[in-house]
């Protein structure tokens, strides 16, 4: 017998070294362009101290220059370099600090950091740089690379477009969901999509249905809240000729007309717990089930994609247990950086639907429709709004800014201006504003009290004034009749 | 001849930052000067060209030490220069329109150096582009 120290070592699969979360790497990822619409959602990894400006690498760079790249899962692409005339070519020094990343700004084209003017900043995730007139960004943190797909070569559609199911979004977050989908649709299962309204989840249930071996047969849809009460289980499962009345007609139900399919069942959790019940045995039994009125039971092949906004607590335990795969559809608040990507693919839908009404907010090139005209301070505001129903509310936002626009561009119009809330602006230290950037603001917003406190990111217009008492720069500086 | 690169992107960036609508004065100035110019411009939207011309003026600058990269892009513009119709003269006027526009937002920057170089820079990629189109008009010939 070999003393147990000579035996040949075995690699055991589950004592390889464990793959450790990939480090995050703060970005800034493009959300406006002026004149590279086109770039929107490429990101510029800022993992060391870097430079950032148009053109290629200068010798004079005092950091090494980094150039925009397209992230997708396991594959990132490095960019051309930045083209915008707007940026110069030396724009931003970017340095990573302990918590955040300090970016100074050495362009011509000023920069304001949520919505303050900065030559020098540190920002955070969710922060938002602007440099007048030329570009917009959000800082994202990501892996250096987004994770391998599991089910790869079922999402090949051009950088930053919808999918060929409508799912619009180049962040991590809306990767890992088609991930998901697509390992779900893989396999067969019941799944359950989880999310706030608007966040699509009926796009994720056509995905699941697209990438599934029962796609050749139509998808059958039904919203679980219009079904009345009295009729759910004849809705669901059908019902023999003349039952329960004579002349009734036989109906093959949403679980029969299924068959070979899937069926989208949106807000399961409007379904009484009585219907959740007769469920089980469909969701058990493959496929097995009784039409009403009839004592031999029915087959049908379906998987079953249920959607709820509802906490899943809501749902009866065992009804929830059926569902092999949860999905999280996330919201916006967790892709922010796909905000912009989601807006302009509206706009295409809208332009395709309706020319007429939107054309002149396009520019055109080569006689065709090209990028749309919008303007950096709805994207800045759109960022920093707390949506509650997230795509639903941005197209709805969109139409009242197409609606009220009175010129030809989109931007923020009053009617928009009294919708958006301001959700992540930090408010600063009075103490923090100096004399300059006091008298910067007043130059660039004229005399509204309001929005000088606002571009200053203080509280009210109070603090405002207590800040022209400290410079001595008197309050008939603004207009101000209300304040004392 | 040698030209000033620095002193070209210097200018240029002083342009870009000083007039936030460069690439509008140029046009403005253009069509004001040769109206019979305007027709040519119709397949884009006034702001799309603007876009445009901004970007290949800022590439072509950036690029000024690469002559292959010029010698391709400028070949590339001499072609669609041809299929749009443009004329031997035409690129004078536009010379002009850009270098007075240059020059007035630049302003008090403005040198006798700047000109030069500008003046020297947009005569080389006149010749170039000229010089495609008459090879072009041979081959054919």
């Amino acid at each position: 017998m070999f003393p147990e120290s000579a035996a040949p070592e075995r690699e055991l699969p589950w004592e390889r070294p464990g793959r450790r979360a990939a480090p995050l790497i703060p970005h800034l990822v493009l959300v406006w362009s002026l004149d590279e619409p086109d770039r929107i959602g490429e990101a510029i990894p800022i993992g060391r101290r870097s430079s950032v400006g148009r053109g290629e690498p200068l010798p004079e760079d005092p950091a090494p220059r980094v150039m925009p790249q397209r992230m997708r899962p396991a594959m990132t692409e490095s960019r051309a370099p930045i083209a915008n005339a707007r940026i110069g070519r030396l724009h931003l020094l970017l340095e990573p600090e302990n918590d955040g990343v300090r970016i100074r700004c050495h362009g011509r084209a000023p920069m304001r950091v949520n919505g303050q003017s900065r030559e020098d900043a540190v920002v955070r995730d969710g922060d938002v740089v602007e440099l007048h007139n030329a570009a917009v960004f959000i800082v994202v943190s990501r892996p250096k690379e987004l994770p391998a797909l599991r089910a790869a070569g079922q999402w090949e559609f051009a950088f930053g477009a919808a999918d060929r199911f409508g799912i619009t979004g180049e962040s991590e977050a809306v990767w890992r969901v088609r991930d998901e989908l697509g390992f779900a649709a893989s396999t067969d299962r019941h799944v359950l999509l989880i999310g706030e309204s608007g966040v699509g989840k009926e796009l994720a249930a056509r995905a699941i249905h697209g990438l599934s071996n029962r796609s050749e047969r139509p998808l059958i849809s039904r919203n679980a809240a219009t079904l009345p009460d009295a009729l759910v289980d004849a809705e669901l499962f059908g019902n023999a000729r003349n039952y329960p009345n004579a002349g009734m007609p036989e109906r093959s139900g949403l679980i029969g007309g299924a068959n070979g399919s899937t069926l989208f069942l949106d807000e399961i959790g409007e379904l009484p717990e009585k219907s959740q019940v007769h469920l089980l045995r469909v969701l058990d039994a493959a496929g097995e089930y009784q039409r009403l009125g009839e004592a031999r039971p029915s087959h049908s092949s379906f998987r079953l994609v249920a959607a709820t906004n509802r906490p899943l607590d809501a749902l009866k335990h065992d009804f929830l247990a059926r569902f092999t795969h949860r999905i999280k559809l996330p919201g916006f608040t967790e892709r922010r950086e796909d905000i912009a990507l989601v807006l302009s693919e509206l706009l295409r839908r809208v332009a395709a639907g309706s020319p007429s009404v939107v054309g002149r907010f396009f520019e055109r090139r080569n006689g065709q429709l090209a990028e749309p005209r919008i303007a950096p301070d709805l994207i800045v505001r759109l960022l920093r709004h707390p949506f509650t129903h997230h795509v639903r509310e941005l197209d709805r936002l969109l139409w009242l800014a197409i609606g009220s626009a009175e010129d030809d561009y989109i931007g923020v119009t009053e009617a928009v201006d009294a919708e958006l809330k301001d959700a992540t602006v930090a408010f600063s230290d009075a103490a923090d504003v100096s004399r300059e950037q006091l008298l910067a603001a007043l130059r660039e917003h004229g005399r509204s009290p309001t929005r000088i406190a606002k571009a200053l990111g203080l509280k009210n217009r109070y603090v405002l004034h207590r800040l022209l008492k400290k410079y001595g720069i008197g309050s008939s500086a603004i207009d101000d009749a209300g304040s004392s | 001849m040698t030209i000033d690169a620095r002193v070209l992107r210097e200018t240029l960036e002083h342009t870009l930052a000083a007039d936030d609508s460069f690439p509008k004065r140029f046009y403005d100035l253009l069509f004001s000067r040769h109206p019979e110019v305007i027709p040519m411009f119709h397949r884009n939207s006034p702001g799309a060209q603007r876009k445009m011309f901004a970007q290949k003026v800022t590439m072509i600058v950036d690029h000024f030490e690469d002559p292959e990269w010029l010698a391709r892009e400028l070949a590339e513009v001499a072609l669609t220069h041809q299929k749009y119709g443009v004329r031997p003269e035409m690129y004078a006027w536009v010379g002009d329109a850009l270098i007075d526009t240059v020059r007035e937002a630049c302003g008090a920057e403005w040198t006798e150096a700047a000109e030069r170089a500008w003046r020297e820079a947009y005569d080389r990629i006149v010749r170039s582009i000229l010089s495609t189109l008459s090879q072009v008009s041979s081959e054919r010939g």
